[in-house]
């Protein structure tokens, strides 16, 4: 039987029922077979089938098909009631199929047939009520997990057999949660184990949630908060569980829950300025600023798992994981590396890298998701090329083995820096080739990453319509369950905003700006904040009150001063210049030095637009400066605008040709005043 | 009286008088602190306190041609006679940078900071840094936007004042920041990478080298860190010429920026002759404080360039051998001052980071063939062992069977029983997870911190190569850097695939030792079961993919050759800027000094000079005074020069605005002579602050058995009477001849002497800042005289 005809799921469409249908028969066959014991397979095989299974079910969720694979295990199920595991991944194929109440009864199944340790179970459902959306349920579950454990614990029982739950960590920015559980023949797993894997899961799902939500559940519920203190806030309390949770995987040598840890921490660090928790007095350090370096060590400290991962036995490759990817590896054409241009002539070196790596899938997803928390705090902090490069060495390290929604992200990222650097046509172009390689996942980043990237364009072109139906779009992709997709959320209002504030809609672009940022307030997004406060102060330039606007420009620098948002910061400094440019050409100088203060950040990270208002501020600058002459040094104007018409042609924007044009005249006046 | 007539007789305090082990030949003092380096003739480098502790000695091993301090006293740099500059920490006298840069000695170095400390402070707009301050009322919105703004009338206002007091022009102030940059304003800019990263990864160290033979990379890393942060505070530029007569700059003593060949200098006079210089060899470089002008001493022939004429050149008529002084315009430096040090601040530590990579490259490279080494010299066995049995299997297969569980064969038995054994292959097997897990941590701690801080580096570098009208200028390449960028990050990409087929690798070899192990102990029919588990189809990955092929050595290969293309682009992204700045600079003016016998050129110890610059106030018009940098230099006129006068010093000074001050018609290129007092013969001289020359004299009736007399002499040079010299048409004559009726005779008498009971040999040091002098005698003595005191009496007396 040729194994390597087994599931070849990387290819989607019509081809996707027949493979599988023809792999069916494989099955039936060993099934037939079992007794002739011609084709006997033995339980490692299986297992590793179902291991294989269970990575794939987690990395294409929902487009992996569903009832295909249902019938595989039913009969599975049949020839060999025995294997447990079949319950387990029937109940992952209907967890990743949104089907609760399947999911909830194979779950149950599992560890009722299993006698899988209760705790344990109790991991599971609590990372399925997670998956589901109902963070309080989790919670509560998850709690009661902590207890179970530190009973058992506490009263020396040992189990040897095991299950075993990991809480894997899906990529950036507010990626889900997913919790996946790897079956593995493991005896070595201690309760130790899963209490320190559950409180992990209870920190990333408070991390998730947001600490507003977190409020209420946590006043609810008992252990083990109450050990923490109550004086402390949400996000300390947070802080604590996470440092916690760190220390017991360390000194429980769980490798992979170390790096998880730090990921955790990392993404913790991003948005949070660290106080310390007791400050008075005059030597209290006052720096309220999240410090970046620490971002920095945490997500190295994550990547060490690379060279760790063999120390902990547990993650030991098992028999049968490897048996039909490798051996379909060797089939392979030479080379396939995704994304790789310089393939060379297909040495065995390069054989050798392609065929699928020995290290364990969960490991790679962790380290692939540190490099999408890197891309994401890139953006964030204002580096274009590292946010691209570290969205691109994902894509092209991690491609196979992390889940399709974060080879997603990676892919939105990198559309949206082709939209920001080069322009739409070649961001579309990019968008294309996304789209035919993530066909069936629909609801995705992709489909969310053509809502904005349409809205960006109709935005500029003018179709302010257009842009406004496409903004509506994108609003309803979020949930709408409150304290849920909160990034889509705020995203969707701000471009609301944008686009009413370009129709010239000023008290309707307030309104929406101001509902915004009640929410953000209330949930904590202090980032965002920034960019709220931000399209503050362009509403007020625009309106023509740049008096109103100054202050809101200067409260958006000082929030990204203290998040180091250091784009943003060009941008508002951007703003800012602009505002005090038009309270008159006294300030003309002024703005210039606030401009130029700004424009190393503008002209490396900046996207098309920016740069070009950028530019263009810098030309009004001069030429509203009365002390500055046109004819002496008409160089000085006609660079920076010729540049951002360069950059606005690129851009389609119809602020070009409206622009442009008028600049001319502007200056011709200028000349014959002269 | 008494004690004025006593302080007469001795002006300045001795010190000490303390012996010396050998010869010194080159001495200065550092600018800040109260040391004086010191260079032997044996090229060894001492560093002495101010009351003679020796702090170190550093013998670099080849010979020293010249030395001077970093301007903030925390470095030294060395001339090497093959044109090497190597920087030294004053600490320790480790080396911490070494860069050939000249093909010959370099005989002279300058190295001066930017007069005007240019801000490289984050920018605080807020005095508070409190996030939730800004928008919690409306009052304090008010608040900030005021304090905002007084921030940057601050910050304007500072800029003004400094312009003022380097300039003080009033063109300038009344044209507010535009000096700056022609039409821009002073912008600051902040490196933002220890923002963001922890320190930058260092070069790893060799493995199993003890730490004193990786030489100057161990235990003083943190002052070795520090050393080469500081360095990029201020910005400064390191000037050096060498004997081939070409200069070299480079920012931080670092980064390089300019070349020049003073061959090619071609400077025009009035009547369109154009001349050259031919043969030339520097003697002293000297910047002035603002950076702005370069004063260079050589000596060489002074030719006439006649371009149209070819044939004629053998016709020159006055060809000037001599010594020469030219202004070489370098206001480059002072007026791109900020875009050059932001350039330089990032292109340098990319380099730095990029030879943390090579290296890393080179030991990763030698760690992993070491241990592959060792596995097949262990191995290799097999496969003879296999043809000696007579067999026509390869290893591989014979592993297989195993794997599969068959009846051992004999080779593969005596293979794992007898030549290999448990010892051995634990051995290998220890070895080659060590290599592997050494190459791991390099690449964690040193490859990848280093390849993404270069890729942040570089797109900071982007940005600023974007900003064309600041940074076209001083040639930062769009194209260039962006291409630089592109490979700076598929370097990062390399390197996260390189780890992951190195770990790959590196857990089947450990797995694929297990189970050769588990098997070993079963073939000598030993309990098994205490050995760890590994997986039997890793097994046959490896016995496929890695038992006779190394893809890490391939790979570690291919990325070195790419990671050199990589370097390379790197560097030709950074070679723009210095070539384009080489292009500004340029020859302003050339003052032809003495005539050298050209039988003694050959001769050439470097004659005594000093070149240095004084802030001098003049009165231009009736209301405003002006404040200018005036440069002297100061030199001893060889005997066979002139026939008309011996023993004679020249002082010049107004050269380097000599062009521009006859447009402006305030100070004009003025010289003076000085003779010595008879019995003596000037040994050295050293410009001293406020435009006053320390000469050391030697007694020239010397008996022979006596240690002979010297005396030390300051003379207060703006007082003496310096007669202005006609700016001719023509450069093809001695202009110190018109001096030759109005030479100043020193008198013994007449000036600030002490006496000093040794024969003296150059070189003096003197040392403005701290107003003392180091005098060396011929017999391995020095004496350090305080210059001070006797300063504040003479002040005082007036």
């Amino acid at each position: 039987i040729d194994v390597s005809g087994g599931p070849k799921l990387k290819q989607y469409g019509k081809h996707r029922e027949s493979c599988l249908f023809a792999n069916l028969p494989n099955y039936t066959l060993r099934g037939a077979d079992a007794s002739g014991g011609v084709f006997l397979r033995t339980d490692w095989q299986i297992q590793g089938y179902s291991l294989e299974q269970a990575d794939v079910i987690e990395k294409h969720a929902s487009s992996f098909p569903l009832n295909a694979f249902e019938s595989i295990l039913k009969q599975l199920q049949k020839l060999a009631p025995e294997l447990h595991t079949v319950h387990f991944l029937r109940y992952l194929n209907s967890l990743y199929h949104d089907n609760y109440s399947a999911a909830l009864e194979n779950l149950h199944r599992y560890f009722d047939y299993s006698s899988g340790r209760y705790e344990i179970a109790l991991l599971c459902l609590g990372m399925m009520h997670f998956h589901f959306g109902h963070p309080k349920q989790a919670l509560e579950v998850l709690t009661e997990a902590v207890q179970v454990s530190q009973q058992v614990l506490f009263g020396g029982r040992w189990w040897v057999e095991g299950d075993r739950c990991f809480v894997r960590d899906g990529g950036g920015g507010g990626a889900v949660v997913r919790s996946s559980s790897e079956l593995l023949n493991n005896n070595t797993q201690s309760d130790d184990n899963c209490l320190a894997y559950t409180l992990t899961a209870i920190s990333n799902l408070l991390s998730e949630i947001g600490a507003l939500n977190a409020t209420g559940i946590l006043r609810s519920s008992y252990s083990p908060f109450s050990s923490i203190g109550t004086s402390l806030s949400v996000q300390q309390q947070l802080f604590i569980l996470l440092t916690r949770s760190l220390k017991r995987a360390e000194s429980l040598k769980l490798k992979r829950l170390v790096a998880s840890n730090h990921l955790a921490i990392a993404k913790f660090d991003l948005t949070h300025v660290q106080r310390p928790l007791l400050s008075f007095g005059p030597k209290a350090s006052m720096k309220l600023r999240t410090l970046p370096p620490n971002v920095c060590k945490e997500l190295r400290l994550c990547s060490h798992l690379i060279t760790e991962f063999g120390t902990e036995s547990s993650i030991m490759t098992t028999e049968g994981a490897l048996s039909t990817s490798w051996l379909k590896n060797l089939k392979k054409p030479r080379g396939s590396l995704v994304l790789s241009q310089e393939n060379v002539s297909g040495s065995d070196t390069f054989y050798f890298c392609a065929q699928q790596s020995s290290i364990p899938g969960s490991v790679q997803q962790l380290l692939g998701s540190s490099y999408l928390v890197r891309a994401t705090s890139w953006e964030m902090y204002g580096s274009a090329t590292l946010a691209r490069i570290n969205a691109l060495a994902f894509a092209t390290c991690y491609a196979d083995t992390s889940s399709s929604a974060d080879l997603a992200l990676a892919y939105a990222k990198l559309i949206q820096h082709l939209a920001l650097s080069k322009g739409y046509k070649e961001a579309f172009a990019g968008l294309k080739i996304a789209e035919e390689k993530f066909l069936s996942v629909s609801k995705s980043r992709i489909q969310l990453v053509k809502l904005q990237l349409l809205h960006q364009r109709a935005f500029h072109r003018g179709h302010l319509k257009l842009a406004q139906r496409l903004c509506d779009e994108l609003g309803t992709l979020a949930s709408l369950a409150t304290g849920v997709d909160m990034e889509l959320k705020t995203e969707a209002s701000i471009r609301h905003a944008r686009t009413l504030l370009a129709a010239n809609q000023f008290s309707q672009a307030a309104l929406v700006a101001h509902s915004l940022f009640c929410m953000c307030y209330k949930f904590n997004l202090q980032v965002e904040n920034a960019t709220v406060l931000l399209l503050f102060a362009e509403i007020h330039k625009r309106s023509g009150n740049a008096v109103l606007g100054i202050p809101y420009a200067l409260a958006s620098l000082s929030f990204c001063q203290s998040f180091n948002l250091d784009l943003l910061k060009a941008s508002a400094t951007l703003t800012l210049a602009e505002l005090w440019l038009s309270l008159g050409s006294s300030h003309a100088k002024r703005a210039l030095y606030l401009l130029h203060g700004a424009f190393p950040m503008i002209f490396g990270h900046g996207g098309l637009e920016l740069r070009a208002r950028a530019n263009i501020a810098e030309a009004k600058c001069y030429l509203s400066d009365p002390s500055f002459s046109v004819l002496e040094d008409s160089e000085v104007v006609l660079e920076p605008l010729r540049q951002a018409s360069e950059e606005l042609e690129v851009l389609e924007s119809l602020d070009f040709r409206s622009q442009k044009p008028s600049f001319q005249l502007y200056m011709l006046d200028f000349c014959k005043d002269l | 009286m008494e004690t004025d007539e006593a302080q007469r007789v001795l002006p300045f305090q001795l010190q000490f008088d303390k012996p010396l082990a050998s010869h010194i030949k080159l001495a200065e003092w550092n600018p800040e602190k109260d040391l004086l380096a010191m260079v032997t003739e044996d090229s060894k480098i001492l560093l002495h306190r101010f009351n003679w502790q020796r702090l170190w000695t550093v013998s670099p091993g080849r010979c020293i041609t010249s030395l001077c301090w970093r301007p903030d006293g925390k470095a030294i740099a060395v001339g090497l006679e093959d044109g090497t500059t190597s920087l030294h920490d004053v600490e320790n006298g480790k080396l911490f940078r070494s860069t050939k840069s000249h093909a010959a000695a370099v005989v002279c170095l300058s190295w001066e900071h930017d007069g005007q400390q240019t801000e490289l402070v984050e920018e605080d707009l807020f005095t508070s840094n409190d996030p939730f301050f800004g928008f919690l009322a409306a009052p304090g919105l008010a608040f900030t936007a005021d304090c905002h703004i007084i921030s940057v009338y601050g910050f304007l206002n500072k800029t003004c004042k400094k312009n003022r007091n380097n300039f003080l022009n009033p063109e300038i102030l009344s044209c507010g920041l535009k000096i700056q940059d022609g039409h821009g304003t002073v912008s600051t800019y902040e490196d933002r990478t220890s923002r963001f990263f922890p320190p930058p990864p260092r070069v790893p160290r060799m493995p199993g080298l003890v730490p004193g033979d990786t030489g100057f990379m161990d235990d003083g890393e943190d002052s070795f860190r520090e050393l080469s942060d500081s360095s990029n505070r201020r910005f400064n530029i390191l000037c050096s010429g060498d004997k081939d007569g070409i200069i070299c700059f480079s920012i931080f003593g670092i980064f390089p920026i300019g070349k020049v060949d003073i061959h090619k200098f071609a400077v025009c006079t009035d009547n369109s002759l154009t001349y050259g210089l031919r043969n030339a060899s520097i003697s002293k470089v000297a910047f002035s404080k603002d950076l702005c002008h370069l004063i260079v001493m050589c000596s060489g022939e002074l030719v006439e360039n006649r371009v149209l004429e070819p044939s004629d050149r053998k016709m020159c008529r006055h060809d000037l051998l001599g010594s020469h002084c030219l202004t070489v315009n370098t206001s480059i430096f002072c007026t791109r001052k900020n875009e050059l040090h932001q350039v330089a601040l990032q292109a340098s530590s990319i380099e730095d980071l990029i030879e943390v990579i090579r290296t890393s490259q080179s030991i990763m490279c030698k760690q992993w063939s070491d241990a592959m080494h060792a596995f097949h010299e262990k191995f290799d066995s097999l496969s003879t062992l296999i043809i000696d049995h007579g067999m026509d299997t390869t290893p591989q297969e014979e592993f297989l069977i195993l794997l599969g569980g068959a009846r051992t064969s004999p080779p593969v038995h005596q293979f794992l029983v007898s030549s290999l054994g448990e010892a051995g292959l634990k051995r290998v097997a220890k070895l080659v997870s060590a290599a592997g897990k050494e190459i791991q941590l390099i690449v964690l701690d040193h490859l990848q911190p280093a390849a993404e801080m270069i890729g942040f580096r570089m797109g900071e570098l982007r940005g600023l190569s974007k900003w064309r009208s600041r940074f076209q200028g001083i040639g930062l390449d769009e194209k260039l850097i962006d291409n630089a960028t592109e490979k700076s990050g598929m370097l990062l990409i390399q390197v996260e695939r390189f780890m992951k087929v190195l770990s790959s690798a590196v857990q089947q070899f450990s797995n694929f030792f297990n189970w050769l192990l588990k098997s070993v102990k079963l073939l000598m029919s030993e309990p098994s079961d205490q050995l760890l588990p590994f997986s039997s189809e890793l097994v046959v990955v490896f016995l496929k993919f890695l038992y006779d092929q190394d893809p890490i050595r391939e790979l570690l290969e291919f990325s070195e050759a790419d990671q050199c293309i990589a370097a390379g682009i790197v560097k030709e992204a950074f070679e723009m800027p210095f070539t384009t700045i080489s292009k500004k600079i340029y020859c302003k003016n050339l003052l032809p000094l003495f005539p050298i016998a050209s039988s003694a050129k050959s001769r050439s110890p470097i004659d005594p000079a000093s070149i240095s610059y004084y802030k001098e106030a003049s009165l231009v018009g009736p209301t405003i005074q002006m404040c200018q940098q005036i440069d002297y230099v100061a030199f001893r006129i060889p005997d066979d020069s002139f026939s008309k006068f011996a023993n004679c010093i020249g002082i010049v000074r107004g050269f380097m605005h000599q062009v521009d001050s006859l447009k402006k018609g305030y100070t004009t290129l003025e010289a003076v002579l000085l003779c010595v007092p008879d019995g003596y013969h000037c040994v050295d001289l050293s410009l001293y602050k406020e435009s006053q020359i320390v000469l050391l004299l030697n007694e020239t009736s010397t008996t022979s058995e006596s240690s002979g007399n010297a005396c030390m002499m300051i003379v207060q040079g703006n007082d003496l009477p310096f007669v202005s010299l006609a700016r001719s048409t023509s450069l093809s004559c001695w202009k110190l001849h018109e001096l030759k009726d109005s030479v100043v005779y020193l008198q013994m008498e007449n000036e600030k002497v002490r006496g000093i009971p040794h024969t003296v040999v150059a070189p003096l040091a003197v040392s403005a800042s701290r107003g003392v002098a180091c005098v060396l005698a011929a017999r391995k003595r020095a004496l350090v005289y305080i210059l001070e005191e006797d300063e504040d009496e003479i002040s005082d007396a007036e």
